[in-house]
């Protein structure tokens, strides 16, 4: 019987060596400044010309350098590896000049070859691109003028492609790594021009990254490094929720996103730790209501919804007020954003009710819920798991039972299955939202033929502007037009827009400059430091 | 020959398995291509051509019928998300998935043994109830709960183990305790039950008649008796293993099969499901044969 002891004894000796071990490391010198990053999805595949997750941007954006980028603060295009671009009369072709002198991780040139090569494979159909070849719209293809100089030609007018450019799917690669790697195993040896190089990738594990020391031709808003630069970075996936906190408060990791927003609130009080909530441009958590079903095909009643949720109830208790209040399709921080939209249907109960009463609806049968015809006032809403959607729900469905509405939650489990939940059409909300910079993004949700058309709205009107809008070259033409649409879309109450997303980042106080770019998930590791002193 | 018609069995439930999962995942709301280009821009024709592609277009049962080839092939297919082949992508997880197991196996044995005897032997009043407790503990408590917990008191508070990854021993011992802390539990149960049973029996107050010396009645008749079913509680505990598996990876952030399914069944990835849903299968059925086969060594009864 002395086998229990025995191994129990041999357990505690194994957990006292292990103890030792990270504590004799933990205060040795720094040989380099390294950190560990916090990712909080693992994405299925980590290759940006075939994956769409936002995720692998972060260590990956700056892993690669794209033909143009967008300014983090004014968002206006500035040069990348193309110096200089022009757009003929016709909005067709795209003329860029390259820089000279870049050279991938690998020593291959970059040049106007290069580039061809990445669009060949990006729009390559056996690449199966997930992101990248749609974000070129309707590209139909290039023309190598000289070593140095190379066109895109479209087959009509798309004031977007720049935006696609600038991003991280569109990102440069080196074509002798196309050449070295099958399709599925460049993403294990990903070979760019930026200020970091991959080093390593064990998926569901880490992910390296090491400054490259040859960078010199980054954009105008990357920093010179110095000693304090950190030059290595480790990234660590943390999917589940509860182990985010947990690893920034031991200092196993010095950088984490997407912090639940009441663990945010905890650690607002750690001298150790600061909170870096940033904004990420696109749509914000909003409910798009269909107009296709009773009872919200009325737009009183659609009017009397916007008027009865109190938003600012649920950026407190659900955002713990880390998220601003939404008030149109497009979040604050987004291109072409119209102000005009702040404080539309601000929280008023008695307009919501008066509405309701005028379009007929009386609580009849004294049930506590509004009736007409004998029936209940009664509204269905698809809830996906995601976003704190659920909790948001919960509470939109108690303000909205005390104005006398019944509100249905149907929760689904997965985007597929919320894609065919709302094919079947029997919902009058449903809660979704994107992320982009460039507000071409409403096309996919509120043209009469977008796949997205969610709120089965059709107005000739809308049509125009968001088609003209994105055919349009001429900056304050786009946008006049924007704005005329978003508040379009407002008037008739097509949606509920809820909050803004907030990417809501811990950081340790031992680190500084951390900043992100103009679409709000990518960190500029390159201007990333330790703090000095 | 038993030992030809249980690998036989086995092979029919692996079968039966495999199809239940096939069936499952066809029956899951949404298109897993439809959500996949959901953000991108991509239009219905897109979508379309990209299922075509694939071959998600064709009928059930010609899919099935090339699900099942592949398997007599040793082929799982590939990721619909990734393009990476299956049993690459399970060959890489296997390693920490295996390590976490096995360490909280290990764990499990040494502690259910331990609990389960302090739970039973009598005398022992103050070990006994702290042990009754344990279990107890052990048994109504997610191992989310728990792991949490070890995490703030390990990591964050005392600073003496890393919370996250695999590779080092270090990274392993959280997560294998807390595991195997949890799979304990339900070995202890069984153990301190049986023990308690195995010492009001016939046998033992023959023993005792007899005259033999208490310490000879406990060590050849009681526990001999009482821990014969050790075996089978541990082969059947590898399910919880397995499953705890799946939990235990996500919180202490680690590799792994468990995280493998997780992602790949919230993006509908079919044939990564198909693959992790089958190696589990197989490693279960496998698990319990060999319990099976070790018991009719151990105890003279089962071959009567």
């Amino acid at each position: 019987m002395p086998l229990a002891p025995v191994r129990w004894g041999f357990l505690v000796l194994v957990m006292l060596l292990a103890a030792c071990a990270p504590s004799s490391n933990a205060q040795g010198p720094v040989v380099r400044n390294r950190i560990v990053y916090g990712l909080t999805l693992m994405p299925s595949g980590f290759d940006p010309h075939i994956h769409s997750s936002s995720e692998l941007g972060i260590p990956l954006r700056q892993v690669y350098d794209t033909l143009v980028y967008r300014d983090p603060t004014t968002g206006d295009f500035v040069p990348g590896l193309a110096t200089e671009w022009t757009v003929s009369e016709d909005g067709l072709t795209y003329t860029f000049t390259l820089r000279q002198g870049v050279r991938f991780h690998d020593g291959t040139t970059f040049n106007a070859q290069s580039v061809a090569s990445n669009l060949e494979r990006i729009t390559d159909p056996a690449t199966a691109s997930q992101r990248a070849a749609f974000l070129l719209g309707p590209y139909l293809n290039h023309r190598i003028v000289d070593e140095y100089t190379i066109q895109i030609v479209l087959s009509e007018p798309y004031s977007p492609l720049l935006d696609a450019l600038s991003q991280v799917y569109l990102g440069m690669a080196s074509p002798t790594a196309f050449g070295q790697y099958s399709l599925n195993r460049y993403q294990f040896h990903q070979i760019g021009t930026g200020p970091f190089m991959l080093v390593d990738y064990v998926p569901g594990d880490h992910l390296t990254l090491r400054r490259n020391p040859d960078y010199a031709w980054g954009p105008p808003f990357y920093t010179e490094p110095n000693e304090r630069s950190v030059d290595e970075i480790e990234f660590r996936f943390y999917e589940d929720e509860a182990s985010r906190s947990l690893a920034i408060e031991s200092g196993e990791a010095q950088v984490m996103g997407e912090l639940p927003p009441i663990d945010a609130r905890v650690l607002t009080g750690n001298a150790d730790i600061r909170i870096n909530p940033v904004a990420v441009p696109g749509q914000p958590l909003q409910f798009i209501i269909n107009t296709a079903r009773y009872p919200t095909d009325n737009l009183a009643v659609r009017r009397a919804l916007l008027y009865g949720a109190n938003r600012n109830a649920i950026a407190d208790t659900v955002f713990q007020r880390f998220s601003p209040i939404a008030w149109g399709p497009l979040s604050a921080n987004t291109l072409y954003y119209n102000r005009e939209v702040i404080n539309a249907y601000a929280n008023d109960t008695g307009q919501a009710l008066a509405l309701l009463n005028q379009a007929g609806y009386a609580d009849n049968d004294n049930n506590g819920y509004l009736d007409f015809a004998g029936v209940d006032l009664t509204i269905d809403v698809i809830v996906p798991p995601w976003g704190k959607i659920p909790e948001v729900a919960q509470l939109l469905q108690d303000q909205w039972r005390t104005l006398g509405i019944r509100v249905n939650l149907k929760p689904v489990p997965t985007r597929g299955a919320l894609l065919e939940e709302v094919e079947k059409g029997e919902y009058n909300l449903v809660a979704y939202y994107s992320f982009g910079v460039d507000p071409a993004l409403l096309d996919e949700y509120f043209m009469s033929n977008a796949p997205f058309n969610w709120s089965n709205y059709s107005n000739p009107d809308l049509d125009m502007l968001l088609t003209e809008a994105r055919r349009q070259l001429d900056p304050n033409a786009r946008r006049d037009l924007y704005a005329q649409a978003q508040r379009l879309i407002m008037e008739e109450a097509l949606i509920l827009p809820v909050r803004d997303y907030v990417n809501l980042n811990a950081v340790s106080a031992s680190l500084s400059e951390l900043a992100f770019d103009a679409y709000g998930w990518y960190p500029l590791l390159n201007n990333l430091q330790v703090a000095g002193g | 020959m038993p030992l030809v018609r249980r690998i036989l069995w086995a092979a029919i439930v692996v079968w039966l398995t495999a199809t239940a999962a096939f069936i499952a995942l066809r029956l899951l709301p949404g298109d897993a291509i439809a959500a996949q280009l959901m953000d991108s821009g991509a239009d219905a024709a897109a979508i379309q051509a990209r299922r075509d592609a694939l071959g998600l277009n064709d009928p059930w049962t010609v899919q099935y019928i090339r699900f099942l080839a592949g398997l007599l092939r040793g082929d799982l297919g590939e990721s619909l998300n990734s393009g990476q082949s299956v049993s690459e992508l399970i060959a890489f997880n296997l390693g920490p998935t295996i390590t976490l197991a096995g360490a909280a196996l290990a764990v499990a044995i040494g502690l259910g043994l331990g609990l389960g005897l302090a739970a039973a032997l009598p005398g022992w009043r103050i070990v006994g109830g702290a042990a009754r407790f344990a279990i107890s503990l052990g048994l109504s408590t997610p191992i989310y709960w728990t792991g949490t917990l070890a995490i703030y008191v390990f990591t964050v508070q005392l600073a003496l183990l890393p919370s996250g990854g695999a590779g080092r021993l270090s990274q392993l011992i959280l997560p294998a305790a807390v595991l195997g802390f949890h799979t304990a539990t339900g070995v202890a149960r069984v153990v301190q039950h049986s023990v308690q049973s195995a010492a009001g029996a016939d046998f033992v107050r023959v023993a005792r008649a007899k005259g033999l010396p208490e310490r000879h009645v406990w060590l050849r008749h009681v526990l001999r008796a009482g821990l014969l079913p050790v075996t089978t509680v541990i082969a059947l505990q590898a399910g919880f293993l397995l499953s705890g598996v799946v939990i235990t990876e996500a919180l202490f952030v680690r590799p792994g099969l468990g995280r493998l399914l997780l992602d790949a069944t919230l993006r509908q990835d079919y044939p990564v499901v198909q693959g992790v849903v089958m190696l589990t299968a197989v490693m279960y059925v496998a698990v319990n044969t060999v319990a099976d086969l070790l018991n009719r060594l151990l105890d003279p009864r089962v071959r009567v």
